[in-house]
């Protein structure tokens, strides 16, 4: 059912994007070709395709956010609701393909970007140099060995992480906005803040509480030679993840309770 | 006899408002069942109810024997009271939606009553009115094999004429065993195929009858006895 629910999640959300994408890639392509060559009086039309593209660019990027809301408040409170919500399906499901919907959304917002900023840089010296750059990188990863691999395992696991519990937090907000009778939209934003202040605060107290401990843990080190010791970025890396993870699981669970416990569609 | 939908003093209220008052009530299988009381009486709570969209604050609410989840649902066709469709398919998208997550769905069931109704496959539901999408809705729903049937206001949008065409369509793609429930305050047109009645007003259940018990003991069209038990 989940494979179901991702197939027209999809298709839903694909119609908006693909297009974005496809103009980002044209105007980059159109930017490189501009600015390549050396007519006169050439300076307008440059301009305003390297404006264009910057707008794509952030469009893309704010629709991501648009689409995230709007998919979860149209599709599953309004009135589409109605439907989501009598389908043979779990609640669960519901978020599950929303989120993962979302999560490579905005990874191909990030990859399409980058491509289009290699598209528009690209030739012989910058390849060189990046050549250089990912050399530079396999050294450092050698020498750090088995650590390297867990450190670049941890940072992507964190970043997928961070990823999907601010799309929860997003979600956890949403219901709660929907609580409120009128000013719904207001009312989420105001939920959205809140979590962010909960959030801030709680991590301070932590910071505080065991600002000692952590100062002993990172000066318990070596930082003799010129090699970094791996062990305090991984556990570092570690103590992050689980935060993260605690803060999602939380909203995840809230806004699945508040679904099928507390569901009130208009 | 065996029954497809019960409620055990059921009670769901809202803040400042007691939408169902302890209800009490059985609907058996393989009738055509009128769901008939005044706006806010507590129809659309029940159906909600039913549907696993509202949760009870006490009792209980069965759909062949099973509290509302993902197994009342597979066996549940309703039709709310608004459109519920995604306006970004066409109606043949909607129709593939309906065949991937209901086993009991008969697409070519849909396809025929489309030609029947003169709707276009193809056609985006944006571009659609809002007649046109409650009738597309109504035909989704009648083409599964449902168990229960639960319309909520099925022909308050649509034009007289279409009206007809609307509950032939409905008597006429239920199973013997099926049961549909029927919300509606427009009387008159659904009397003639309804089975039972069932009165609700102001979260209580009123009168449940027979059209016939009504028509031979009361002497009056259930019509008329609607406008008597409501008189304001």
């Amino acid at each position: 059912m989940l494979g179901k629910l991702l197939k027209y999640e999809f298709k839903a959300t694909a119609r908006t994007f693909l297009p974005i994408y496809g103009l980002i890639l044209v105007l980059a392509i159109i930017n490189k070709l501009f600015w390549n060559q050396s007519i006169d009086n050439f300076e307008i039309p440059r301009m305003i395709s390297m404006s264009v593209y910057i707008m794509l660019i952030v469009a893309a990027f704010v629709i991501t956010l648009v689409v995230t809301i709007q998919r979860f408040n149209k599709n599953l409170l309004g009135d589409e609701g109605y439907l989501s919500f009598t389908l043979p399906v779990k609640a669960h499901y519901h978020i599950d393909s929303k989120m993962i919907v979302t999560l490579i959304w905005s990874a191909l917002s990030i990859i399409v970007s980058a491509v289009s900023v290699f598209i528009m840089v690209v030739n012989p010296e910058v390849l060189t140099q990046f050549s250089r750059m990912c050399a530079d990188l396999a050294e450092v990863y050698r020498q750090y060995g088995l650590s390297a691999h867990l450190i670049a395992i941890e940072i992507i696991i964190l970043i997928i992480l961070g990823f999907l519990s601010n799309i929860v937090e997003i979600y956890a907000a949403i219901v709660v906005g929907n609580l409120a009778g009128r000013h719904k939209l207001l009312a989420g934003i105001g939920a959205y803040l809140g979590f962010g202040i909960v959030e801030q605060i709680v991590t301070s107290l932590l910071f505080s509480g065991f600002n000692r401990q952590i100062e002993e843990y990172f000066q318990s080190f070596h930082y003799s030679n010129n090699l970094f010791p791996a062990e305090p970025a991984e556990v570092a890396l570690l103590v992050m993840i689980l935060y993260t993870a605690v803060f999602g699981v939380a909203f995840y669970f809230f806004t699945n309770w508040m679904l099928t416990r507390k569901l009130n569609l208009e | 006899m065996d029954s497809i939908l019960e409620c055990r003093s059921l009670v769901k209220y809202f803040p400042g408002c007691l939408a169902l008052n302890s209800v009490n009530l059985t609907v058996p299988k393989g009738r055509i069942v009128g769901l008939l009381g005044p706006n806010g009486s507590g129809k659309s709570t029940l159906i909600k109810l039913a549907n696993g969209l509202l949760t009870p604050n006490a009792g209980q609410i069965l759909v062949g024997g099973m509290a509302p989840g993902v197994e009342t649902k597979k066996i549940v066709s309703y039709l709310p009271e608004r459109t519920y469709l995604n306006d970004w398919m066409s109606v043949q998208t909607m129709i593939d939606y309906f065949g991937d997550f209901y086993e009991n769905f008969n697409k070519s069931k849909a396809y025929d009553m489309l030609q029947r109704l003169h709707i276009n496959p193809g056609d985006r539901l944006k571009t659609m009115s809002k007649g046109t999408k409650e009738k597309v809705q109504l035909i989704l729903v009648m083409s599964r094999e449902a168990q229960l049937y639960i319309l909520d206001e099925p022909i308050g949008g649509v034009d007289p004429a279409a009206r007809d065409y609307i509950l032939d369509t409905i008597i006429g793609n239920y199973s013997e065993n099926a049961t549909v429930l029927i919300s509606t305050h427009l009387i008159t047109d659904v009397e003639k195929v309804l089975d039972d009645v069932i009165f609700i007003n102001m979260g209580n259940i009123v009168l449940t009858s027979t059209v016939d018990d009504i028509r031979e003991k009361e002497g009056k069209s259930v019509d008329s006895l609607f406008r008597e038990v409501f008189k304001c």
